[in-house]
């Protein structure tokens, strides 16, 4: 349900990553995704930021799960390590509780390809915090199952192209806060933002791909524009350390805050 | 019992940090030095050894942005970019990012005395309600302090003092015993040094999957569970190898208490901090 009371909007992130979900046992989720021509990146295979999103969506459904029925969750952090980028698909995305406690839920997330010998793509971690929805917390029919969308899958526009990002200076990235990036709640998808850092640190560093992710959300983006600005503090053998700070302009405040390692452009 | 923490013998106060805190509760300032037997094999400060200078000071803070509330750690993250080498002090600027009804959110960026980055780190805390066995905590009439006293420093290496038992080095299995000189005041292993033994575990499972003299330069430690009894037990999955680094989870378990899932580590290390 989203801020008007729209049960129909507020997915559209969700269903342009196109990844479909099911409760394979009690708080085991398990989604898959197409390695679909939309998603890839540079090297290959699908953006670290889909991932992420992938990460977010399967993992935050989970811990939504595990909430219910005293509350629904909204995520407060991420962290995601990402070791192949090249990817066959389909993927599959593997969400399991961790931990349920008073204030908050802990789900362990990873990501195999399943055209790859289920070589592990990425595995993290996503931190949810409870509370409880001014309507209550959603219903779901259980055992829960979602599908992403109709097949064959439509022609969509690139990642950068569907977000309308735009580059401010060498160190920033920007988006307008468009109604098609919002979720149910209304504020800026959760997987709009680590894909925001990721294109961010991208352009930061002519070209690298992000390999690691700390991911705290600090606030809700809700006006617009959403700058990610980059500060590089070191280098190493497996890439840039960049310390990325998301703003929501529009608001005046800082939303959020990323630890990211970036690999070093080819 | 009257218990009074940090005990004469302990971590807290071997390390000999001190501790500087902004008045108006927002940020914090503290500082280490580093001495040989913090320091890997390589010469620089172990990410496990700044980690726990980052929980300490994480903590700290957090528990005055909390007020009157009380706080779990809820996760530790460490970057290193530079190395902080033995006679060198590590200083530690924590800042509160959010202070919210049930997070709080810190950034803490390590530099050395010449002001060269030695790396950042957050923590995030989930703020539960103050039962009476909580500390009260007053930073600004303690402000500046230490906890160390004239005798306090390390006998000898971390890892010997912690009583690190490798039992299957590629597996990246050790066990660490839980001993009052590493306590917390709830009388669990201090998280710090949950993320030493996470450090040391990786670092031994990546230097045998690599046969390169890696060191951990990030680690993402997710707590889950207090580990109260003991022996903290390691197991280490590779998640991918390159050329000078290679990433692991680590997952340890409270071996004495049903080998119960106490904390969930993401553990990066390279060969090449300067």
């Amino acid at each position: 349900m989203n801020r008007d009371g729209d049960a129909s909007t507020g997915h559209d992130v969700g269903r342009y990553m196109g990844v479909t979900m099911h409760e394979e046992e009690e708080l085991h989720l398990v989604g898959h995704a197409v390695v679909a021509p939309h998603l890839r990146g540079p090297a290959g295979g699908v953006r670290t930021g889909a991932l992420l999103t992938m990460l977010d969506n399967v993992g935050g459904l989970g811990g939504g799960l595990a909430a219910l029925p005293d509350g629904w969750v909204v995520s407060t952090n991420l962290v995601a390590r990402v070791v192949v980028l090249s990817h066959v698909g389909p993927l599959r995305i593997d969400s399991g509780l961790l931990r349920r406690g008073r204030n908050n839920v802990v789900t362990g997330v990873q990501i195999r390809d399943e055209g790859a010998h289920d070589a592990l793509v990425a595995s993290g971690v996503l931190t949810s915090a409870i509370l409880i929805p001014e309507n209550g917390p959603p219903q779901w029919e259980r055992p829960l199952v979602l599908q992403a969308r109709p097949e064959p899958i439509p022609e969509l526009p690139s990642i950068p192209e569907w977000l309308g990002v735009r580059a401010v200076g060498d160190d920033s990235v920007e988006i307008d806060l468009a109604e098609v990036l919002r979720n149910p709640w209304g504020i800026l998808h959760g997987g709009v933002v680590a894909t925001l850092v990721d294109l961010a640190a991208e352009h930061a560093t002519g070209g690298g791909a992000t390999t690691d992710v700390v991911l705290h959300f600090l606030a809700p983006n809700r006006v617009g524009p959403v700058r990610a600005r980059v500060r590089v503090l070191g280098r190493r053998t497996d890439g840039h350390v960049l310390r990325i700070e998301v703003r929501d302009e529009g608001a005046a405040r800082t939303t959020a805050l990323a630890i990211v390692t970036c690999g070093l452009a080819p | 019992m009257t218990a009074v923490y940090p005990p004469e013998h302990h971590l807290l106060r071997d390390l000999r940090l001190s501790f500087d805190h902004d008045a108006g509760g927002r940020r914090s300032r503290a500082w280490m030095p580093v001495v040989d037997e913090l320091c890997t094999d390589l010469g620089h400060a172990r990410a496990g050894a700044l980690a726990t200078l980052v929980d300490v000071i994480g903590g700290g803070l957090a528990a005055g942005a909390a007020a009157p509330g009380w706080i779990a750690t809820a996760d530790l993250t460490l970057h290193l970019v530079g190395a902080a080498r033995p006679g060198s002090v590590v200083e530690a600027r924590a800042e509160v990012l959010r202070a919210g009804r049930t997070t709080v959110v810190i950034e803490v960026a390590l530099a050395d005395e010449r002001d060269r980055s030695v790396g950042i780190a957050t923590m995030s805390f989930a703020v539960l309600p103050r039962r009476d066995t909580n500390p009260e905590i007053d930073r600004v009439r303690d402000s500046p302090s230490t906890m160390s006293t004239p005798e306090s420093r390390l006998a000898q290496p971390l890892l010997d003092e912690l009583g690190v038992h490798v039992r299957d080095a590629e597996r990246g299995v050790i066990d660490v015993a839980v001993v009052d000189w590493s306590r917390n005041s709830m009388g669990a292993m201090q998280g710090g040094i949950v993320a030493a033994v996470a450090d040391v575990a990786a670092e031994t499972a990546l230097r045998a999957a690599t046969n390169e003299p890696l060191v951990v330069t990030d680690l993402q430690v997710t707590y889950l569970g207090f580990g109260r009894v003991g022996p903290v037990r390691s197991a280490v999955e590779v998640l991918g190898t390159g050329t000078g680094h290679a990433s692991a989870r680590v997952e340890l378990v409270d071996a004495g208490a049903e080998n119960r899932l106490m904390t969930v580590v993401h553990a990066a290390a390279t060969r090449d901090l300067t």
